[in-house]
């Protein structure tokens, strides 16, 4: 029962922030101006176009995104076994980074055929990199988690190295403000052509994962108790490799690296739902988004019209909340 | 032996008031020394004391390499830094980094002075500077005059009055003529420059693009003032600009950088007008005496 109420209250709590969210911009707008955007658009009026074209697909792509990492970051937790796990284990956002400033250094042209090429190149090194990540974790035809967790570790540092010394040698300074603008995340790119890659992908994702959380729990108790309870720890593994790579890929390259909320959104899941709870990673989804959301909106209002870098938002009210519930005595991360 | 005492007493004294006076005077000339240095503020409100009329002189910014060489003879200048590419003859000067300041490669240089402008050099480079032994004088800009009143201040320190008036003067007399020009414009032109694509950032209002745009009977579509003299913008903010100009780069450039980004914003009137232009950077960015040069480049723009 209380599962059911905490499913209504988020998405009743993601319903408000959205529409509270339509009404933050430059343009004056109340209720009354969305409701007319929606149902009677006119392509002329800008605030109409505003709402619709820019602030609409903005607060979805941050719902997606935040749903995306939360998710992502579950699934990491379970796949290796530990707590401190999160979606850029694999060194997916570094990877995305360096692609991304590849492109800002003038490596590779920064429009081909019309593409806007920062994001595919986050896209192309996010890949790269988790599979130079996969290929180091990969022993006896088995992956190894504390050599992917190592590999990653190594890998990201490499990435970021590289990323740190082409800003140091940075000849102007726009180029360093689009380094930290990518470095921080942000939705301001957010697009209707933008949204469906993150949001395909989290959606086939969810689908793929509402069948197989009964073995994500056992995976969480250990691989060999696992392997004894008869989940196939090797193909879960590897599916969820596929998944968090291509899912955070996606995320990242829309957004940039936003840090966080793949760490703390399991926990706060489990602290809520409990640790085996069958519907955690839908929940752990809707609480990603519901709290990227928010940030979101924090970030706009306390530092208009950009926003303060969604990253600075996450860590500053996700940070205070982690520590209350790692203090509560009756939160274990696994059973 | 009392009288012998009396004298060893006499010279010891006389020894003694000798020795004070030497030292006296040593003090005295120790004052009139620092009496005859000059002590200069710069536009900070910072005091500089420079203990001669300086000679050897260098800009810690491009600008302020091209407002030396129209000013000072050649010879005092002994340095350009690695973004300094005007006037040709800056190419004669040895290079000495800025950004981070080399600061054995300024000391073996020994620089009297060295000139810089407010927010492109660091105060606290300023200071380890002044601990030094080398003074950095700052300039400020907000306005066209400003930048005049810098190249006067300039040759005062220097010296080189006469160059610096004369050169000051004229330009004024051309930025007066220009603003006769175009002043009191029914319904100016709302002009949006953009420094950077991604985030967008953009000239702000306090910055001395907007000074220029106003001699031309134009404005800054950024009105309102933010902490940053470049602030990034939203798109949803440039839509509710709508402004009448866009500067920043060629239609070509920034139709593949800037609206394949970001095409919501094909909806502003300088789109659809295609009133898109590419200011010569070297000329908006500087502030020096190019400066009337670089409006007339925009007047050109806003007015073909």
């Amino acid at each position: 029962m209380m599962r059911i109420l905490y499913f209504i209250l988020a998405l009743l709590l993601i319903a408000i922030v959205i529409v509270l969210g339509l009404q933050v911009g430059s343009f004056e707008s109340d209720l009354a101006t969305i409701a007319e955007a929606f149902l009677n658009y006119n392509p002329d009026n800008t605030t109409h176009y505003a709402i619709v074209h820019l602030r609409l697909p903005r607060l979805l792509l941050a719902l997606v995104v935040g749903a995306a990492l939360a998710f992502c970051g579950y699934l990491m937790q379970a796949m290796v076994n530990n707590g401190l796990a999160d979606p850029y284990l694999l060194g997916t956002a570094s990877g995305a980074s360096l692609g991304a400033v590849l492109v800002f250094f003038g490596f590779i042209n920064i429009s081909i055929s019309g593409f806007y090429m920062p994001p595919v190149l986050a896209m192309a090194g996010a890949f790269i990199v988790t599979l130079v990540v996969v290929i180091l974790g990969y022993r006896k035809r088995q992956l190894i988690p504390a050599q992917l967790l190592l590999a990653g570790i190594a890998i990201s540092s490499l990435c970021t190295a590289i990323v740190g010394l082409l800003t140091f040698l940075s000849d102007s300074e726009g180029k360093l403000k689009s380094v930290i603008f990518w470095s921080m995340g942000s939705f301001e790119r957010a697009s209707w052509t933008l949204l469906p890659y993150p949001a395909i992908a989290l959606i086939v994702a969810l689908i793929l994962f509402a069948f197989m959380q009964k073995q994500l729990n056992i995976l969480m108790l250990g691989s060999e108790r696992a392997q004894a309870l008869g989940v196939q720890v090797s193909y879960t593994r590897w599916a969820i490799l596929a998944t968090v790579s291509i899912v955070t890929g996606f995320a990242v390259a829309t957004s940039g690296p936003i840090g966080f909320v793949g760490l703390i959104v399991p926990h706060v899941t489990r602290g809520l739902l409990g640790t085996t709870g069958r519907s955690n990673l839908l929940f752990c989804a809707f609480v990603g988004g519901l709290f990227m959301l928010l940030c979101d909106l924090l970030s706009r209002i306390i530092y208009p019209p950009t926003g303060l870098p969604i990253g600075i938002i996450t860590s500053f009210f996700g940070v205070p909340f982690f520590v209350y519930l790692l203090s509560r005595k009756n939160y274990k991360f696994s059973s | 032996m009392k009288n012998k005492t009396i004298v060893y007493t006499l010279h010891f004294l006389c020894f003694i008031v000798a020795a004070l006076t030497i030292v006296g005077c040593q003090q005295k000339q120790e004052q009139v020394g620092q009496e005859q240095g000059i002590t200069i503020t710069d536009d900070l409100g910072r005091k500089l004391h420079l203990p001669k009329q300086p000679e050897r002189v260098f800009g810690f910014t491009s600008a302020m390499a091209e407002m030396l060489f129209a000013i000072v003879d050649t010879a005092n200048i002994i340095a350009r830094t690695p973004d300094c590419d005007y006037p040709a003859a800056v190419y004669t000067k040895p290079v000495v980094s800025n950004y981070p300041v080399d600061l054995e490669q300024v000391l073996a240089l020994k620089p009297d002075l060295i000139f810089t402008s407010e927010g492109m050099t660091p105060l606290e480079d300023a200071a380890r500077l002044q601990e030094l032994g080398i003074p950095v004088y700052y300039q400020k800009y907000r306005t066209v005059e400003d930048v005049l009143k810098g190249i006067e201040d300039i040759g005062r320190i220097m010296g080189r009055e006469q160059v610096a008036n004369h050169l000051a003067d004229s330009l004024r007399k051309e930025v007066q003529q220009l603003e006769a020009n175009y002043r009191n414009r029914p319904n100016p032109l709302q002009v949006l420059t953009i420094t950077w694509t991604d985030p967008i950032y953009v000239y702000g209002k306090n910055t001395l693009l907007t000074d220029k745009l106003r001699i031309l009977g134009a404005e800054n579509a950024v009105k309102e003032t933010f902490d940053q003299p470049y602030p990034a913008l939203t798109r949803e903010y440039i839509l509710k600009l709508n402004p009448d100009v866009l500067m920043g780069g060629t239609k070509e450039k920034l139709e593949q950088t800037f609206f394949s980004q970001y095409p919501e914003l094909r909806k502003i009137k300088a789109y659809k007008d295609g009133r898109i232009y590419a200011p010569t950077g070297n000329l908006i960015e500087r502030p020096g005496p190019r400066i009337v040069e670089s409006i007339k480049e925009l007047e050109g723009f806003l007015y073909p």
